[in-house]
C-alpha cells in the first residue's frame, strides 16, 4: 500500500525516490511581525483577548494574586481544581492559595471524570501572542493537556517573559515539544444559525491574567 | 499621426447589438482613430473553449489569428470575455514554442478591449457625452477579472455630462450568464439574473450599464421578464446617445 | 452522503434545493465574507497578497515533492512514538480504522470534524461494523442527528434553524430542547461530554501534516478536536497526502491565512499540534496515535499537470462563500461532501468523469473563487480542463460527454468559421424568427432554447453592421 502510493507519487511528478526537493524559495516566506515595546504587547494581548470574550487582568504581585484568585473562587463557584505544575505555579503556590480557599485540587492523572468533575483547570504559558490574543500551551509531565480542556474555567497565569512578537518565535521554542495548542479565546460556535455561542466542548470561561512579579 | 483601429466585433454584439458597433465606429472616428473592418471575422471560438471543445476552439482561432494577422495595429473589441479569450486562452491552444503560439501571443498583445483602449491607450475619459440621468454600473466578470478593466469603464462614465453615477450593490457579482452555463443550468443562472435585477431595482437608476454583450442579454431580457422600466445599455450607448452615427 | 455516489446529476440536485436554501447559505457567507475582507483591510492588501502567493508557493512546493516530504513525516511520527498506515482508497482505511478499533474491542467511537473521513464514508463502514460513531462538532452532531451530510464544510448545519435543530433534539435525544442556541449547544455539550468520557477511540482528520517534525495540525474551534485527540486511550487521525507542509515556517504562512480566509477569525479558538502520543503519562493524553495517510484519489489529481493545483487547497470554504453559484444552490446540490468551487474540482477528478462531469459546468466562471482562494488555485482554469476532459477526453480519462455532442461542436464550429455560412445563417435567423419576435424580443422558443426562455426572453436577431459598413465605405 505504502509502496505502491509513494510509487504512484514518484511517477506523477517524475520524481526519483530519495531525490532532496530543492530549498524552498524565499518568496514562500513572511517576515514575522514586529514587535512594539514590552507594555504596548502587553496591553495589546489583553485587548485581543478581551474582545474574545476572556477575562484579563493585570497583577503586579503576589499579593494581588492571592486577592484575584479568591474572587474567581466565588464568581465561578469553584469547588474543585486541576493544575499545572510547572516551576511558576509551584513557585506562586496556586494549589496553596485555592486549598487556603477550601476548594478540592485534583491531579491531572486521576480518572478522567474526576478531572471532568473539576470547575477550574489552572495553568501557566509557553509563549503569548499579541496580534491574535493567543496563548501558546505544550504539553510535558507538567502540563498536562486534560487541565486546560476539560474544566469549564481555564486560568493561564503568564508573565511578560512570555511574550513573542509572532508565530515564528514561539513555533522555535515549541515545534520539537510533541503537543501543543494555540488557545485563541474560550471555545465557541456558530453553528446554530450562525449565532456566536461560548462553551461548547472546550472552557466556556477563559481567564488571562499578566502577573509582573517574576 | 493618425492611430488605426481594426475592429473585432464579436459575434453576440454584430447579431444582437448592431447600434453598439455603429456607435463604436462613430466614437473612434470622432476621437480622431481611423476606424477598420477586416470582413473576414466571424467568432473568436469563447463557447466552445468554455464547453471543453478545445479542437473546434483551436479551428476558430487559427481562423481569428488568420483574418487578425493580416492586420497591424491595435485590435479594439467592445466586449471583454472576447478579448479575454483572444489574450489569455488562445496560446492555451497552441504548443508553446510552435508558430501559432508565437502568432497568438503577438496578436493577443495589441488586442485591447474598447474603454481599455479609450482610458489606457489614448489616455480619453471625457468624449464629450451628454446623458442626463441616473445611472449604476455591472462589472463583468472577464472584463474585471480577465482583463484587470475595474476602473477604465467607470472613469469614462464620470466623464459623461449629467450622469449621477449610482454604486450597484453587488457590482463584481456574476450576473448568471455564463455562456452555456444560463442553458445548461437555467435554473441557477434565473436564480442569479433575478438577485442582479434585484439589486439594480434597489438603486432607483433609469439606466444598467455594462460592457459586454453576453451580460445585457442576461440583465435586458431580466428587467423585461421583470416588467422593469429600467434599461440595460451598453456604455458606448451612454457614451454616443443623442449623436448617433454617422 | 457518506458513500461514493456514482452519479451526480447536478441539475436535478439543483431542481431539489428548497427556497429557504438560498436565504440562509447568503446569510452566512455573507457574515464570513465580511468578517474575512475586515481583517484582509487591517492587514493591508499588499501583506496579504504577498501572504498569498507565499502560501501558494509553500504549498506547491509540498505538492511536487509529495514522496519526500511524505516519507520524512512518516519517519518522524514512527520516532516519535506513533503508528503509520497508508490507505489507497476509501475502503482501506475503513479497514485500517475498524481493525484499530476492534484490536482496542472499541464500542464507541467520537469524532471531530474531517472532510476526508466524510469521503471515505468512514461512519457508514464503522455503524456497520457495530462500532458507534458519534460526531462531536456541533453542526455535523446535528446533520448526523438528521441523516444528512454537510451543507458547508465550515458550518455543516447553518441552513436549518434553531427550531428545526429544538424539534431535532426532542425527537432523537429525548430532552426537552428549548429553540435557543445558547441552551441548544449547552445540551450538546452536555450529551457530548459524557461522550467524549466514555469513548474508546477518537477519530480527527488534520488540517496540516508538517513533514519536519511528524505533526498533525487541526484547526477547530469548539474544543471537540481537542477532546477527541485528547481523552480516548486511542487517537487515529485520518489524513489526506496532500495535506502535507514542509516545515513550521511553511506552516505559519498557511496559518496565517486560513482561519481569515474561513470564517474572518485571525486565528481559530483551537490549533492543536500533536506529534505522536505523549511521551510520558503524566502529560495525559491517548496512549496510541495513529495516522492514516489516505490516497484515495489523489495520486490521479498527481497526475496531470494541468489540474494538480487542485491539490493546493487548504479547506478554508472561501471560494464556497464568495461562489455566485453556491449562494443560490447551498451545498447538497453537489452530491458531494466538500461543495462549491473545490468541491467540484475534487469530486470531478475523486469520483471521475463519468460519475461527476456534471461538476466541472456548475460555474459561470466568474473567477471570484480565484481572486479570494489563500493558495492561489487558478480554479477557472482548472474547471476548464475538467470539462475538456469530460467532453473531449484527456491523457487520464476518455471522454464522458456522448459523441454526438462533439459532432454537434463541429458541425455548429464550421457554421460559426466559415464565414459566408455565418453571415447566410444570419440572415437565415433574422428571417425565420419574424413570427415569434414582440417589440424586438422573443418570449417562448421552443426545444433547447426554452432552456434560456424559461427564465427570461431571448433578443431578436438584428445584425446589419456589415451592410452599414459597406454603405459607408461606399460612400467615402
Amino acid at each position: 500500500m505504502r509502496d505502491e502510493i509513494l510509487g504512484k507519487v514518484r511517477e506523477s511528478l517524475g520524481r526519483r525516490s530519495g531525490t532532496v526537493p530543492p530549498s524552498i524559495p524565499p518568496t514562500a516566506r513572511v517576515p514575522p511581525r514586529k514587535a512594539g515595546d514590552a507594555e504596548t504587547e502587553v496591553a495589546q494581548l489583553l485587548t485581543e483577548i478581551g474582545k474574545l470574550s476572556g477575562v484579563t487582568r493585570r497583577l503586579a504581585n503576589r499579593d494581588e494574586l492571592r486577592v484575584a484568585v479568591a474572587e474567581l473562587i466565588n464568581v465561578e463557584n469553584v469547588k474543585k481544581a486541576t493544575l499545572w505544575t510547572t516551576p511558576d505555579l509551584v513557585g506562586w503556590d496556586v494549589a496553596g492559595m485555592l486549598r487556603s480557599l477550601g476548594v478540592e485540587i485534583i491531579p491531572p492523572q486521576a480518572d478522567k471524570r474526576l478531572v471532568a468533575a473539576c470547575e477550574l483547570g489552572v495553568t501557566g504559558v509557553d509563549a503569548a501572542l499579541p496580534e491574535t490574543g493567543t496563548l501558546l500551551l505544550r504539553s510535558s509531565p507538567e502540563r498536562p493537556r486534560i487541565v486546560s480542556l476539560v474544566p469549564r474555567v481555564h486560568l493561564a497565569i503568564l508573565t511578560p517573559a512570555a511574550l513573542r512578537p509572532d508565530l515564528h518565535e514561539a513555533f522555535a521554542d515549541t515545534k520539537e515539544a510533541g503537543y501543543s495548542v494555540l488557545v485563541t479565546g474560550p471555545s465557541r460556535t456558530a453553528d446554530i444559525e450562525l449565532t456566536l455561542t461560548l462553551g461548547v466542548h472546550g472552557p466556556k470561561s477563559l481567564y488571562a491574567w499578566v502577573l509582573d512579579e517574576s | 499621426m493618425a492611430i488605426r483601429a481594426q475592429l473585432f466585433v464579436t459575434c453576440l454584439a454584430e447579431q444582437f447589438f448592431p447600434n453598439v458597433l455603429k456607435g463604436m465606429v462613430a466614437l473612434l472616428e470622432r476621437l480622431g482613430v481611423e476606424a477598420v473592418f477586416p470582413e473576414a471575422q466571424t467568432c473568436c471560438g469563447q463557447p466552445f473553449f468554455n464547453s471543453g471543445y478545445r479542437t473546434q476552439a483551436r479551428e476558430l482561432a487559427l481562423k481569428w489569428l488568420d483574418v487578425f494577422g493580416k492586420t497591424d495595429g491595435f485590435i479594439v473589441s467592445p466586449s471583454g470575455s472576447c478579448v479575454d479569450m483572444v489574450r489569455h486562452h488562445f496560446p492555451e491552444l497552441f504548443r508553446p514554442g510552435s508558430a501559432d503560439h508565437k502568432r497568438a501571443v503577438e496578436i493577443g498583445a495589441r488586442t485591447v478591449e474598447f474603454t481599455q483602449f479609450l482610458v489606457n491607450q489614448l489616455k480619453v475619459t471625457d468624449v464629450g457625452a451628454r446623458f442626463p440621468g441616473k445611472v449604476t454600473y455591472h462589472a463583468s466578470c472577464h472584463l474585471l477579472r480577465g482583463l484587470g478593466a475595474r476602473e477604465e469603464p467607470k472613469a469614462l462614465l464620470r466623464g459623461v455630462d449629467g450622469v449621477e453615477l449610482i454604486p450597484l450593490p453587488g457590482e463584481d457579482t456574476c450576473c448568471g450568464f455564463g455562456g452555456v452555463f444560463s442553458v445548461i443550468y437555467p435554473e441557477v443562472s434565473q436564480s442569479m439574473m433575478k438577485a442582479k435585477v434585484q439589486a439594480i431595482d434597489s438603486t432607483g437608476a433609469d439606466v444598467v450599464v455594462a460592457c459586454d454583450a453576453g451580460c445585457i442579454m442576461n440583465i435586458a431580457g431580466g428587467l423585461r421578464k421583470a416588467g422593469s422600466p429600467v434599461r440595460a445599455m451598453h456604455l458606448i450607448e451612454v457614451l454616443t446617445a443623442g449623436r448617433g452615427a454617422s | 452522503m457518506s458513500h461514493q455516489p456514482t452519479s451526480i446529476d447536478f441539475r436535478a440536485n439543483v431542481q431539489q434545493v428548497p427556497s429557504t436554501m438560498p436565504p440562509a447559505v447568503q446569510k452566512a457567507t455573507t457574515k464570513f465574507l465580511g468578517n474575512r475582507a475586515a481583517l484582509v483591510d487591517a492587514l493591508g492588501n499588499d501583506f496579504w497578497q504577498q501572504l498569498r502567493q507565499a502560501g501558494h508557493e509553500v504549498r506547491l512546493h509540498a505538492i511536487t515533492h509529495l514522496d519526500y516530504y511524505l516519507e520524512q513525516a512518516e519517519r518522524q511520527v514512527i520516532q516519535a512514538g506513533g503508528h503509520v498506515h497508508w490507505a489507497r482508497d476509501a475502503e482501506e482505511a475503513q479497514r485500517v480504522v475498524i481493525d484499530i478499533a476492534r484490536t482496542h474491542r472499541a464500542k464507541l467511537a467520537v469524532k471531530s470534524k474531517s472532510m476526508a473521513t466524510e469521503e471515505i464514508g468512514l461512519n457508514h463502514a464503522m455503524e456497520a461494523a457495530g462500532i458507534r460513531v458519534l460526531e462531536t462538532d456541533l453542526g455535523e452532531y446535528i446533520v448526523q442527528l438528521k441523516g444528512m451530510g454537510p451543507a458547508h464544510i465550515v458550518v455543516p448545519a447553518f441552513h436549518l434553524s434553531k427550531e428545526e435543530i429544538a424539534d431535532l433534539f426532542r425527537e432523537k435525544l429525548g430532552i426537552e430542547a428549548p429553540a435557543e442556541a445558547e441552551k441548544l449547544t449547552q445540551i450538546a455539550r452536555m450529551k457530548l461530554r459524557e461522550e467524549f468520557l466514555a469513548a474508546d477511540l477518537g477519530i480527527s482528520g488534520g488540517n496540516f501534516l508538517v513533514a519536519e517534525t511528524g505533526t498533525i495540525v487541526t484547526v477547530t474551534n469548539e474544543g471537540n478536536g481537542r477532546m477527541c485527540c485528547t481523552v480516548p486511550p486511542v487517537h487515529v487521525a485520518v489524513v489526506g497526502i496532500d495535506k502535507v507542509v514542509p516545515d513550521w515556517e511553511s506552516l505559519t504562512v498557511l496559518l496565517k491565512l486560513l482561519a481569515r480566509s474561513a470564517t474572518g477569525q485571525k486565528l481559530s479558538c483551537y490549533t492543536q499540534f500533536i506529534s505522536g502520543p505523549p511521551r510520558t503519562d503524566a502529560e495525559t493524553g491517548p496512549k496510541e496515535f495513529h495516522l492514516i495517510l489516505l490516497d484515495n484519489g489523489r495520486t490521479r489529481i498527481l497526475q496531470s499537470p494541468e489540474t494538480r493545483e487542485t491539490l493546493l487547497c487548504i479547506r478554508c470554504g472561501a471560494c464556497l462563500n464568495i461562489c455566485p453559484v453556491y449562494n443560490h444552490v447551498g451545498g447538497y446540490a453537489y452530491g458531494y461532501p466538500i461543495s462549491g468551487p473545490t468541491g467540484v474540482m475534487f469530486a470531478s477528478q475523486i469520483l471521475g468523469s463519468k460519475a461527476a462531469g456534471a461538476l466541472p459546468f456548475a460555474s459561470t466562471l466568474c473567477g471570484a473563487c480565484n481572486d479570494i482562494c489563500p493558495v492561489k488555485i487558478p480554479i477557472t482554469e482548472i474547471l476548464l480542463h475538467l470539462r475538456r476532459r469530460v467532453v473531449e477526453g484527456d491523457d487520464l480519462e476518455g471522454a464522458a460527454a456522448p459523441y454526438s455532442l462533439r459532432v454537434g461542436a463541429q458541425i455548429g464550429a464550421v457554421a460559426l468559421g466559415t464565414p459566408w455560412l455565418y453571415r447566410v445563417g444570419s440572415r437565415m435567423l433574422k428571417r425565420l424568427q419574424v413570427p415569434f419576435v414582440q417589440e424586438g424580443w422573443m418570449a417562448n422558443l421552443p426545444g433547447p432554447l426554452s432552456r434560456w426562455t424559461m427564465a427570461r426572453p431571448f433578443p431578436a436577431f438584428a445584425a446589419d453592421f456589415r451592410r452599414w459598413w459597406r454603405r459607408r465605405s461606399d460612400r467615402t
